[in-house]
């Protein structure tokens, strides 16, 4: 698009700011100064603008994508009751650099996939933004050396100080509208052009910091040194205090939480950031931390930003602004000097991608935040800990879901979690989900009756894809809760309207203890129908318990298959246990000769918002949530992260 | 038609500034009062009641009396928390744990004979959970009132209250504040429990680490930051006694 | 009176308050008297001492304040006023006048803010029959309100000029670490008047039942700083009723004389008498020509003149001294709004090495704190004159004198009376068991 460009005097442009702040219309944002620093703030008047900065505390993300943010109100009086809270705002930002506006394109890239976050789409709708040329470097900048120094586009007018005059580049209709209603400008003529270039020029020579690998070479940098000491080393004078992803403009990762008012009648949920360098990121309702060693979290920010985002996307997620260079206490955030130092450690070695991108359909597009409501039909207690719920949708649609998929259950005053889904597929809005008392929303579930309401979002996730499963064998090895999700897929499969599509269907299910295996009901169903074999064991039982059949870990159960009659190269083997129990069975299917490719397993992570969004479900550059929890081995079992 | 909680607030040693928070939720207090029953709150009410389920306790614990006292208020309540600095940890009351209690007295009264007289009888300043278990913490000095809010609803309502253990400087770097270290001053923000919304940097002041250290200042991070802002290792061992006389850092129940 | 005695010569009984209700702190009543005769009559005090004295010892001068402000929570302004007095005393730090002018608005809204408390919250539930300001919610609802409101207004005002109400951050050595804008300064004012106009509602709320205050007097020597400027709150001399204005305020162990006591963790103080008191009376009875008019519209609402030495009356003091407070405060940010608010850095200390002494009044009277600071800015030696430490013995006189004058009423009504009259004083007792007199070796 051709770019038209005009030029006003600084005098005009002030009295441009002050008319459009005087109107009203708008919330006029721009750049101001604070101490010896500068921030983005609500202007009173042009006179408070300091467009010549070098760079804010904050970037311009906390109007899109706010420090605190309510996403919904719930009544705890009324049955269900959750409205969601979007602020209608139009605003007008003043003073944006480029690698600032470069980083909310990349921010539009994840929020505005699929599933649009509402919120933030509104936000970017409703703002204007008028963006600066930089005119000063700030100490730990290497934007130049990014290429992020400056931008054609992304903005509504971006401005470029020339001398006594602003050039005002045109970059949407937008921003000339606005230009005409407020301003008083001239077309700019061929040397006020000349001008901006040379400008840009000047001040790329006032950069400090120089990255030294280009962009493009990041991600394979970064792959190859992935078992580098470097990671250790500087990790270890972390301080884990999260500062480096507050302040960075390409991070966006939230954490979701209820509060309650004191009179217990009413709360709302709210997001806030979080940061995945903070210990706790990645921690479950049972307590387990995914990514515990502080080593493990630095390297997953860089590789974030280096690898896994480029893989992704095509696009380094790192703007060269230096924010993070000068947040750390200990300075060992900034991408330049870590890329830097890694420029020396080149190597040979395989650099195999650590990322999986699948495409999937979701079903549920454009708002993801609010819940719908749903009945709670019946409780079956299963032991002291597991009960299953017989949950109806109110608008009486069916879930739509498939075997594999999951739903984020919410309790309002609570919180949110997910439950994988224990039904087969079918046109009901009548699910099952298994509840285990861990944490707060679990505790409180297993306190309700039938009856009782609560939310549903969902089905999330990408689910097994069946009939990929035609004409094969079919091994299943359930662990414990593995069977929850796992009987969604076998009961769709061993439906006489399915059952001939799959050859023999062999299933393994084993448990600690005889009372958690808790679908005795199904697995008598399973053994009666025709070419399935049935096996059970449980790791241990004592004498008082009741249990004829057989104790020991689950790798006891596969002598049990016949191995030469079994068709391995057309055996499709699903797997869904405990962590630890991965690896074992793995090697049980492998013996059998199943190759890899044709191995499922299903992870589980820390999934809170269930669209890849919050950013904690993530094993390396995977978003659990949206490329699993389905998730094919040949290809899992190169992210190191998987099993560990 | 559920009964109300009944709730009963004491105070050992301390400043009572915790107590006055609460007082300080101003027409909140009158919300509060709708969810549960106050039994007993020496500090405004009269009348006083041996029945509660839930013990709010200030302050800490410095002699025999003392921990008698208290025993008696966690064998009456289902729920014991500890209220502020003082009471979760010892607080400021702990600065004196650097001397013998014979030593202070004497520096205090003299001469004076106070052998027997049990109101004298002070040992090394305890914190709540040196003396009995403690169900629930309420940090800081003063505590931060929403937070109190949050684990009065929590408990309310029957679940685990939601206290950060990350550092302060999550909330800090929010509120867009300029870093103390950047300004030449000395700040525990980075080794000290969030949860106060970062409050004395908001107001330009460093972080005293009053709400508990979440990470020793022994460690290699800490060093090196101190090397880095040529900052000595006597101010942080000094910054840490005014809270955190005597602990390394806080136990993730805390 | 032959009847009386006949009555009183009989009479056998104990009136015995453990930890008394509604009061900072803790402390006893006890009473015993046999034969009409008083055996036994004690103020106890038994708040667990904290040493605080000795917790000073080695501290750096920028950690004074924070430590000393941790003395008391309601009077957390006071205390970091005077440490920081105290030492801008030793090192010769000459503030500036935004700095004063600010200062004065601290010590304002924290006189406001422990007022309301005391008057609503702690002594009206006497005056209206009430165990609590719970129950008076009920039949009282409008005037809970009404004092719930005051209180906040004055928690806002000092957590805008102090970062915080309880244990104020901004309040360092030199000035502020942060000072208020313009913007919120007019906002404040708003506030103010507003609360001038509910005071106005409340003082005959309060004086309708004002005479259920016990009508006692006891001639006594009062004690509080005073000045020619103003209604002296920040800066001033010290003045006693019985020897006028003492020339210099370094030497105020003159005038402040402290000795122990075995019943109590909180020492004793006299001057010219056997006791003396401190607090909104004391202040009054000096100073009360001094008072902004709103205030003096006030204490003759309450017909209080000085010199008034009921005790009780301190309860009414407090509110003209509310009174007060919102008018000066509008007057002292229309001069800071004219002059122009700035941010400012801290004045640094002209000297290395020094003895200083901070006094000022809180609202439960004169508060002294006095250090000694070595050249590396380190206390060596502190010292702390506490306000209801003072009042101790006066509590004790004043009990001496009215439990022979009520000993034939009922004795429910000697317990409350003598409750009410501890109240009366709105001590603070966690504050005076920690007074600071250390030597550092």
């Amino acid at each position: 698009m051709k770019q038209f460009v005009k030029t006003i005097t600084k005098k005009d442009f002030s009295t441009f700011v002050n008319a459009v702040i005087q109107d009203g219309f708008y919330d006029v944002v721009g750049v101001q100064a604070k101490g010896k620093r500068y921030v983005f703030d609500t202007l009173s008047s042009a006179e408070e603008l300091q467009l010549d900065y070098d760079v804010t505390i904050l970037p311009p993300k906390k109007y899109f994508l706010p420090q605190y943010e309510m996403l919904l109100k719930f009544s705890l009086q009324k049955p269900f009751e959750g409205k969601e809270t979007i602020t209608d705002v139009t605003r007008i930002i003043i003073g944006v650099h480029p690698y600032d506006i470069i980083a909310l394109e990349q921010t539009d890239r994840h929020y505005l996939d699929q599933q649009q976050d509402s919120f933030y789409k509104k936000r970017r709708e409703n703002t204007i933004i008028i963006g600066v040329d930089i005119q000063n470097v700030s100490e730990r900048s290497f934007a130049a050396s990014m290429k992020t120094n400056t931008t054609d586009s992304g903005f509504d007018l971006l401005l470029t100080d020339i001398g006594s005059t602003y050039a005002v580049t045109i970059g949407s209709e937008t921003g000339n509208k606005l230009l005409k209603k407020y301003a008083t400008v001239k077309d700019a003529s061929t040397a006020d052009l000349k001008k901006i270039k040379t400008v840009r020029d000047a001040v790329q020579k006032k950069y400090k910091q120089k990255v030294k690998i280009d962009k493009k070479d990041w991600s394979a940098l970064l792959v190859a040194n992935y078992q580098n000491a470097i990671w250790e080393e500087h990790a270890d004078v972390c301080m884990e205090c999260s500062s480096c992803t507050m302040v960075c403009p390409t991070c966006f990762c939230y954490d979701v939480k209820d509060d309650v008012s004191l009179n217990l009648k009413q709360g709302n949920r709210t997001r806030t950031w979080d940061g995945c360098m903070l210990k706790d990121f990645t921690k479950v309702g049972s307590g387990e931390v995914f990514r515990d060693d502080v080593k493990e979290r630095y390297r997953h920010r860089f590789f974030r930003k280096g690898n896994y985002l480029p893989e992704r996307y095509g696009f380094v997620a790192c703007v060269g602004c230096g924010r993070c260079g000068s947040a750390c206490l200990p300075d060992i955030a900034d991408p330049c000097n870590l890329i830097n130092e890694l420029a020396h450690f080149t190597s040979e070695t395989d650099t195999g991608r650590y990322f999986i991108k699948e495409e999937n359909e979701v079903l549920e597009k454009g708002i993801i935040h609010v819940p719908r409501s749903a009945t709670i039909k019946k409780i079956t207690l299963f032991n002291e800990l597991d009960s299953l719920f017989e949950i109806e949708l109110d608008d009486k649609k069916p879930l739509e879901h498939k075997p594999g998929q999951f739903v984020e259950v919410s309790v309002f005053g609570y919180g949110e979690a997910p439950f994988g889904i224990s039904t087969p597929p079918g046109n009901t809005p009548i699910f099952e989900i298994m509840v285990r008392q861990v944490g707060n929303v679990t505790k409180k579930l297993c306190s309700l009756q039938p009856g009782d309401k609560v939310g549903i979002r969902g089905p999330l996730g990408n689910g097994f894809d069946v009939k990929s499963f035609e004409g094969k064998t079919l091994l299943f090895t359930s662990g414990g809760t593995g069977m929850v999700p796992m009987r969604s897929l076998i009961n769709h499969v061993v439906d006489p309207k399915q059952r001939n599509k799959f050859k023999e269907i062999i299933i393994l299910y084993g448990a600690k203890r005889p009372k958690e295996i808790t679908f005795m009901d199904d697995v008598d169903r399973w053994k009666k129908i025709y070419n399935v074999q049935c096996e059970l064991t449980v790791d241990r039982c004592e004498p008082s318990e009741c249990w004829d059949g057989c104790t020991g870990l689950i790798t006891t159960l596969f002598p049990k298959i016949q191995a030469d009659k079994l068709d391995s190269k057309n055996t499709i083997a699903v797997v869904i246990g405990p962590p630890v129990m991965y690896k074992f069975v793995i090697k049980c299917l492998q013996t059998l000769g199943i190759p890899d490719d044709n191995i499922y397993v299903s992870l589980e992570r820390r999934m809170k918002c269930g669209v890849a969004k919050c950013g904690h479900c993530q094993i390396n550059g995977i978003y659990v949530c949206k490329e699993g929890p389905v998730f094919n081995y040949g290809k899992l079992k190169q992210l190191p992260e998987a099993f560990e | 038609m559920k009964q109300k909680p009944r709730v009963a607030v004491f105070d050992f040693a301390d400043c009572e500034g915790c107590e006055l928070e609460i007082a300080d939720l101003e027409e909140e207090v009158l919300e509060l009062i709708e969810i549960v029953d106050v039994v007993s709150f020496r500090e405004v009410m009269k009348e006083h009641s041996d029945s509660y389920d839930i013990a709010i306790v200030e302050g800490s614990i410095m002699r025999p009396m003392d921990e008698k006292r208290l025993r008696s208020i966690r064998s009456h309540a289902k729920i014991l928390i500890a209220l502020g600095a003082c009471a979760t940890m010892g607080g400021v009351n702990k600065i004196r744990n650097q001397w013998m209690p014979d030593e202070v007295k004497k520096e205090v009264y003299g001469t004076a004979n106070l052998k027997g007289n049990e109101l004298f009888d002070v040992f090394q300043t305890k914190a709540l959970n040196e003396v009995v278990p403690v169900d629930y913490y309420i940090h800081g000095c003063p505590i931060d009132r929403d937070e109190f809010k949050s684990v009065i609803t929590a408990i309310a309502l029957g679940k685990k209250p939601d206290i950060p253990r990350y550092p302060v400087c999550v909330e800090c770097k929010k509120n867009e504040n300029i870093c103390q270290f950047e300004l030449g001053a000395f700040c525990l923000g980075p080794i000290t429990r969030a949860g106060c919304k970062a409050i004395c940097p908001t107001h330009n002041s460093p972080c005293e680490g009053c709400r508990g250290l979440i990470k020793k200042a022994e460690t290699e991070c800490v060093k090196e930051v101190l090397e880095r802002y040529k900052l000595s290792y006597e101010d942080i061992r000094r910054r840490c006694t005014m809270y955190n006389y005597g602990r390394k850092e806080c136990s993730y129940d805390e | 009176m032959d009847e009386r005695s006949a009555v009183t010569m009989s009479k056998d009984f104990s009136v015995h308050v453990e930890h008394v209700t509604r009061v900072e702190g803790h402390g006893n009543i006890i009473l015993d008297v046999k034969n009409g005769k008083i055996e036994k009559l004690q103020w106890n005090v038994v708040e667990a001492p904290r040493f605080f004295e000795a917790m000073l010892r080695g501290q750096h001068y920028n950690e004074l304040r924070p430590i000393t402000s941790r003395i008391c929570g309601i009077c957390s302004i006071g205390h970091s006023l005077a440490s920081l007095k105290a030492t801008e005393d030793a090192l010769e730090v000459k503030i500036t006048n935004q700095t004063a002018i600010l200062r004065r608005l601290a010590i304002h809204a924290e006189n406001m803010q422990s007022h309301i408390l005391h008057i609503g919250y702690l002594v009206a539930p006497d005056l209206f029959g009430a165990s609590s300001v719970f129950s008076m919610l009920e039949k009282h609802t409008d005037t809970v309100l009404k004092i719930v409101k005051l209180h906040r207004l004055a928690n806002e005002m000092s957590d805008l000029i102090c970062g915080r109400t309880i244990h104020p951050i901004r309040l360092i050595v030199g000035g502020f670490s942060l000072q208020p804008t313009e913007k919120q300064l007019i906002q404040l004012k708003k506030r103010l008047l507003e609360a001038q106009e509910l005071t106005n509602e409340l003082a005959p709320i309060i004086l309708s039942v004002a005479d259920n205050l016990p009508s006692f007097t006891r001639e006594t020597e009062y004690i509080a700083l005073t000045s020619d400027e103003e209604y002296s709150l920040y800066d001033g001399d010290i003045a006693s009723t019985d020897t006028g204005k003492h020339p210099s305020y370094r030497d105020y162990k003159e005038i402040m004389q402290e000795y122990i006591v075995p019943h109590s963790t909180a020492k004793y103080a006299k001057h010219a008498r056997d006791s003396y008191m401190v607090g909104a009376l004391a202040r009054f009875n000096i100073n009360s020509c001094q008072l902004q008019p709103v205030a003096q519209d006030i204490a003759s609402l309450f017909k209080l003149k000085a010199i008034n030495s009921n005790p009780f009356m301190n309860t009414i003091a407090q509110l003209v001294e509310f009174s007060h407070s919102t008018q000066d405060s509008i007057y002292l940010i229309d001069t800071l709004v004219d002059q122009g608010i700035k941010q400012e850095k801290p004045v640094k200390p002209m000297k290395k090495a020094g003895r200083g002494v901070g006094i000022v009044e809180v609202p439960r009277g004169i508060l002294v704190h006095d250090y000694t600071l070595n050249s590396q800015g380190y206390c060596t030696k502190a010292n702390c004159i506490i306000p209801t430490n003072q009042n101790h013995a006066n509590i004790q006189k004043d009990m001496e004198k009215l439990v022979p004058e009520i000993i034939n009423r009922p004795e429910k009504e000697i317990e409350l009376t003598l409750e009410m009259l501890v109240r009366a004083y709105d001590p603070c007792i966690s504050c005076s068991t920690h007074y600071l007199d250390v030597s550092f070796k």
